[in-house]
């Protein structure tokens, strides 16, 4: 109380220092015009304390110096429209100078207040940035929030894949979590929003009070408890930037989430390969010694009937294509896994000849025709791998070309690549089935793996290469492109 | 009897099957599950053909090799579940004369017994001329025909082509080519070896995409057919 009131002792107290001051003067000599004197005070008492102080100084001015210096000296008569101007001219003055002056401090004021809110608003984004746990971050964005005079409570729940779980905050019920993950599924704010970067309340009926705000961001929801009475613009502004922070925050968050994840689907793909590769050695040690026991039991000199024989022929035709599956599913893992291609330049021929070499049993029964030109430029590939293109397409073609049927092996150079095709004329593939038999474990045959043809395509795919199939006049044709090496090898 | 074969393999399903499949294509056969014993019987038994697993446990397989190779001259066929072609490489190079892929099929292993077996038998008779389908190279007159066409090669062409020839029916990597075609300074650049081997093949009318002499070993090197 007595502050409110120092301001106007002080009015009078300078008023009537002025009017002693004044006194003194004319008791000296005559001077005219002194009441001016009286301006300066009104002029820093607007100026400083406001329009009150300067309104009350003002009009103790005049009647002092009615009373003091007016005739008749020792009354309050105000005598002719002289005097009456002189009151109204210090009263104006009073009213302006306060307004004036009041206004200034509002700005400076503002600006004041702006400069600290940034400056809080700077520092909590630094530390938050450089702080490597995006929820000590959050933490101290929320202790930041609640210290506002209408925040009571900031929490911030992310969402993970429909998951709510409060991250900075405290306790939010089971019932709040669900409100704030429909409202980030939903993308729909409740209580609270922001337009056009000012943040707006949306309170509609008094007893919703008790009850936080919800707003959703990008990677979760601010849950606030906001008190609209008391939320001042500044508050508001305050608030706004403070959700800005937190939705970058929550952002950063996720993105980390996702990169360690992805971390961990290729440390899985790698540790699934290795397994693979335990697995496979496993399998095949025993597939090893049924092979050879079986094909030591089929020769003639076992002793065993024709029929007997056939059995274990058959038995071993069996052995090997579970071999094959193994040992493809196998490539497949590892190329899934993003194996290390070792790319060399090579003759395109040579690929075919190891190809044909290895299936030379299989293709005798059939009519290959290899159409590779002599000046084909080398390719740049991975001998093993690309082999293994050409020699499931090869296999392929056999399955599917009727017996002395026709396969033919072909390349050109276009467009600055390789383009190699195996064609056999065996059925055309059903034209809905185009597209689908190179996906894993799709295939036409009742016993193929579905395999062969997925391998194929991560190959090609893998050398920046494309692999299709298409139905030409005699048969299905697969054409696949590999890359040239540099011009400078001669092969 | 066409052979004392030792089988060298950890697993006892193994040794019975290569046991019983072997002696029905008259090979004298014994078997024993650890490199120490391999060695033991290499000098003692005195086989012909050794079948050398790499996965054996304790001693490993390139352990018991390169412990073999100064105990016996008997032709080492190496076998391996899954073998990468670096193991392939190494064994070659570290003495092995052939290398089987498991699982593989009774008719298949006799096959390359015996491919090394008459290898071993030709070496000693010291056969001035080697032939390989109708390709004869002729090593005392330093001359190559086709089907009795006279084939003229380069000095590196003819070295490279006896190198194989001398081999023939073994797998020769890439490094030994360069090694004794080159000198070790090439070592390393198997572009030349490529380049060559084409150029031979046109020269010898020979298709890279289906060829009849050299033949590759994919990830390894070439091979002239025996």
């Amino acid at each position: 109380m007595t502050r409110r009131l120092a301001p106007y002792a002080l009015a009078i107290g300078g008023v009537i220092a002025v009017t002693a001051a004044i006194g003194l003067i004319t008791s000296l000599a005559s001077v005219p015009g002194l009441s001016a004197i009286y301006l300066l005070v009104v002029l820093w008492l607007g100026a400083r304390w406001g329009r009150g102080p300067a309104v009350a100084g003002s009009i103790a001015a005049f009647l002092l110096y009615d009373f003091f210096f007016v005739p008749p000296v020792g009354t309050f008569t105000v005598r002719g429209p002289a005097e009456v101007l002189e009151l109204i001219v210090l009263l104006a003055v009073a009213l302006v100078t306060s307004q004036l002056a009041a206004s200034l401090r509002r700005t400076r004021g503002g600006a004041e207040a702006l400069a600290r809110e940034s400056r809080a608003l700077y520092e909590l984004a630094t530390a938050a940035l450089r702080s490597p746990e995006v929820t000590v971050a959050l933490t101290m964005l929320s202790r930041r929030a609640t210290e506002l005079r209408s925040i009571s409570r900031f929490s911030l729940v992310a969402v993970d894949s429909g998951h709510p779980s409060v991250l900075a905050g405290g306790e939010v019920s089971l019932e709040e979590l669900k409100q704030a993950a429909w409202c980030h599924e939903n993308g729909r704010p409740v209580g609270i929003a922001v337009r056009d970067g000012e943040l707006k309340l949306m309170r509609t009926h008094p007893e919703a009070q008790s009850t936080p705000a919800y707003l959703p961001l990008a990677s979760g929801v601010a849950v606030v408890g906001i008190e609209p009475a008391t939320a001042a613009p500044d508050d508001l502004r305050m608030l706004t930037a403070l959700i800005g922070l937190a939705d970058l925050l929550l952002d950063r968050r996720r993105a980390a989430l996702e990169t360690e994840r992805a971390r961990g689907f290729e440390a899985s793909d790698r540790l699934k390969a290795a397994i693979l590769s335990s697995l496979s050695h496993e399998l095949k040690s025993p597939i090893a010694s049924l092979r050879a026991g079986l094909t030591a039991l089929a020769a003639p000199q076992a002793g065993l009937l024709p029929e007997q024989r056939q059995l274990l022929i058959d038995l071993d035709g069996q052995a090997t294509r579970l071999d094959r599956m193994v040992g493809d599913m196998l490539a497949l893992s590892r190329l899934e896994a993003g194996v290390q291609l070792d790319k060399e330049p090579h003759r395109f021929a040579d690929l075919v000849g190891s190809a044909v070499r290895q299936l030379r049993a299989e293709l005798a029964g059939h009519d290959l025709a290899i159409s590779v030109p002599d000046d084909l430029p080398p390719v740049e590939v991975d001998e093993m791998q690309v082999g293994r293109v050409l020699t499931n397409l090869l296999e392929n073609a056999l399955e599917w070309a009727p017996s002395q049927g026709a396969i033919e092996v072909g390349a050109a150079a276009r467009n600055g690549v390789v383009e190699a095709w195996i064609e056999n004329d065996g059925p055309p593939i059903a034209t809905g089935d185009l597209d689908r038999v190179f996906d894993t474990f799709w295939t036409r045959r009742a016993r193929g793996s579905g395999l062969g043809l997925a391998i194929c395509k991560r190959v090609v795919e893998a050398h920046g290469g494309r692999i299709s199939v298409e139905n030409r006049r005699r048969g299905p044709r697969f054409t696949f492109t590999l890359p040239l090496a540099p011009i400078t090898v001669a092969l | 009897m066409s052979g004392r074969v030792l089988v060298v393999d950890d697993e006892v399903e193994m040794q019975r099957a290569l046991r019983a499949g072997l002696s029905y294509h008259d090979f004298d056969v014994r078997a024993v599950g650890s490199g120490e014993e391999a060695i033991r019987e290499a000098t003692s038994w005195r086989p012909d053909v050794i079948l050398l697993d790499l996965g054996l446990p304790g001693m490993d397989g390139f352990a018991t090799l390169k412990a073999l190779r100064p105990a016996t001259r008997a032709a080492v066929i190496v076998v391996s579940v899954m073998p990468g072609e670096k193991d392939k490489v190494r064994a070659l190079d570290a003495g092995a004369d052939d290398y089987v892929v498991k699982p593989f099929g009774t008719e298949e292993l006799v096959a390359r017994i015996r491919a090394v077996l008459r290898r071993q038998a030709d070496v000693p008779a010291g056969e001035p001329v080697i032939r390989s389908g109708d390709l004869e190279v002729d090593l005392a007159h330093r001359t190559v025909t086709v089907n009795g066409r006279v084939v003229r090669l380069t000095p590196t062409e003819y070295e490279l082509l006896r190198y194989l020839a001398l081999h023939a029916g073994k797998p020769v990597t890439h490094t030994t080519l360069l090694r004794q075609v080159w000198g070790d300074y090439a070592v390393g650049d198997k572009y030349n070896t490529r380049y060559v081997v084409a150029q031979i093949r046109k020269k010898l009318g020979d298709d890279s995409a289906n060829p009849r002499y050299i033949v590759n070993e994919p990830g390894v090197g070439y091979r002239l057919e025996g």
